[in-house]
């Protein structure tokens, strides 16, 4: 009897602890959060006189906010998502697969979802991966200089 | 005689020739990202006012290239690559997108190949043009509000915001704005709800200059606001209230750009209002009407003191 009840007693625990185990809290980059990292990034590009698209993705690499400076060149709205999505679903700076292929690693150009174009940075708060920010527009280095600009206005986010 | 005709077919040959002969360019006026986000800032704000579900907003400019884009929290994320879709649509045909939903909806079904060349051919209502001086400039397209009805109605007030736009002479900030007169019983009908009276709605055009008008109602109490811009100017009408301005607030919150609130302030001097007092509340000063008598009825100008830099930023 005693020992049925601490079972059912065990059972209940385990019971709960899965409960809890079948989900998992996340902290998601919201278009506010996204509208700061894209003014730091268009500040610097403004500065430097940069002709650049500024694109916002979410976790999952889904566009959230996108800004085309005047007179930039059209290609670089797709081509500044993509690095922004190379970014976000493979968590590390699109610039890691640029090297890769530039080292003699070709096959990472058969990645799936990646384009290996330097210019793409995640978007980090609490050490996970919320985002990234993609910039396409001018020289390799300049994108991923203003791109970091934004990234980095993500240190100071807090959740309300 | 023969010489006169001479002479009169020259002119009109001339006349003919300065008409149809436009030269090897032309200027054109282009959607500036500025533009683009004051559309998508009146479109945001209207699907706030309704309170959406969600929605994504994307401007293009007049070849179908994204200009900007915005997707609101919570909105499922195919909306995003939806919304360009319409847009770039709208954009290239110049025509509302509901055109091409009309038309495969009554028949039509081969309209839907035009997707072929097309990229992101997008036949779904949702997507209008946006015009400058009579001229497609770019369209707005959205996606994610609570029905394709919605959608479009959304992209429509964005529409129409940059005719305000046009007609407050954003371009270059100093065109003159048409009078406004509002008459006593739209004036009534608003302090009855509350609502901003001038720099929202038909009275939008105003909103490119540095001032606001709300006629603002208050049946309770309202929460500590601090508008790190807008000086408001208040002159109370009817009911009353205590105001409690400066202190520490406490909780502050931001809820929009330059705009915190907070559920209360440490502090602060306390006064009692009563219709006929004015108060000018400068940008900054946290301000809460507690206690409030109603209908608390008050009259707003809302000043941007600092409305240059905040278009800086």
């Amino acid at each position: 009897m005693l020992c049925s009840m601490i079972g059912a007693m065990a059972l209940v625990a385990m019971m709960a602890g899965a409960a809890l185990a079948q989900l998992v809290n996340k902290t998601v980059l919201t278009l506010d959060g996204a509208k700061k990292i894209a003014a730091a990034a268009e500040a610097k590009a403004k500065a430097e006189g940069a002709r650049v698209v500024i694109a916002v993705v979410d976790d999952g690499g889904s566009l959230l906010l996108l800004e085309r400076l005047d007179d930039t060149q059209v290609a670089s709205v797709n081509v500044g998502i993509d690095k922004a999505r190379t970014a976000a679903i493979y968590r590390r700076p699109s610039k890691v697969f640029e090297d890769q292929v530039r080292s003699g690693r070709v096959a990472a150009l058969a990645l799936h979802g990646a384009v290996p174009l330097q210019g793409g940075v995640p978007i980090i708060v609490g050490g996970k991966v919320i985002g990234a920010i993609g910039v396409s527009g001018e020289t390799p280095g300049q994108d991923e200089g203003i791109a970091m600009a934004g990234a980095v206005v993500a240190a100071s986010f807090t959740k309300q | 005689m023969t010489t006169l005709k001479i002479a009169l077919t020259g002119i009109v040959i001339i006349v003919v020739a300065s008409t149809s002969y436009a030269g090897p360019v032309s200027d054109k006026q282009g959607l500036t990202l500025d533009g683009a986000k004051k559309v998508i800032a009146a479109t945001v704000a209207e699907a706030k006012r309704v309170n959406v579900p969600g929605g994504s907003i994307a401007v293009v400019d007049e070849g179908g290239n994204l200009l900007a884009l915005e997707r609101l929290d919570q909105t499922f994320a195919a909306s995003a690559n939806i919304a360009v879709g319409k847009a770039r649509t709208a954009a290239l045909f110049k025509k509302p997108t509901k055109v091409f939903e009309d038309v495969i909806k009554s028949g039509r079904t081969s309209m839907v190949t035009l997707g072929g060349d097309l990229q992101n051919f997008t036949p779904l209502q949702g997507g209008i043009p946006l015009e400058w001086e009579g001229m497609v400039v770019g369209a707005i397209g959205v996606s994610g509000a609570a029905s394709a009805q919605q959608d479009e109605e959304l992209a429509i007030v964005g529409a129409k915001s940059l005719d305000s736009m046009e007609m407050a002479g954003l371009t270059n900030g100093n065109a003159p704005l048409p009078v406004t007169y509002i008459e006593s019983q739209t004036v009534a009908a608003s302090f009855a709800r509350g609502a901003v009276l001038v720099g929202e709605g038909e009275n939008m055009m105003h909103a490119a200059r540095n001032y606001m008008v709300h006629a603002s109602h208050r049946d309770k109490a309202g929460v500590v606001e601090i508008h790190e811009f807008d000086t408001d100017i208040v002159y109370v009408l009817k009911g009353s209230a205590i105001l409690i301005t400066g202190g520490t607030p406490v909780g502050t919150q931001t809820i929009a750009p330059h705009e915190l609130r907070a559920p209360t302030v440490n502090g602060g001097e306390r006064r009692k209002l009563v219709p006929g007092d004015i108060v000018i509340i400068p940008n900054g000063v946290p301000h809460w009407f507690k206690d409030v008598e109603a209908p608390f009825d008050y009259y707003v100008v809302k000043v941007g003191s600092g409305r240059e830099k905040r278009e800086e930023r």
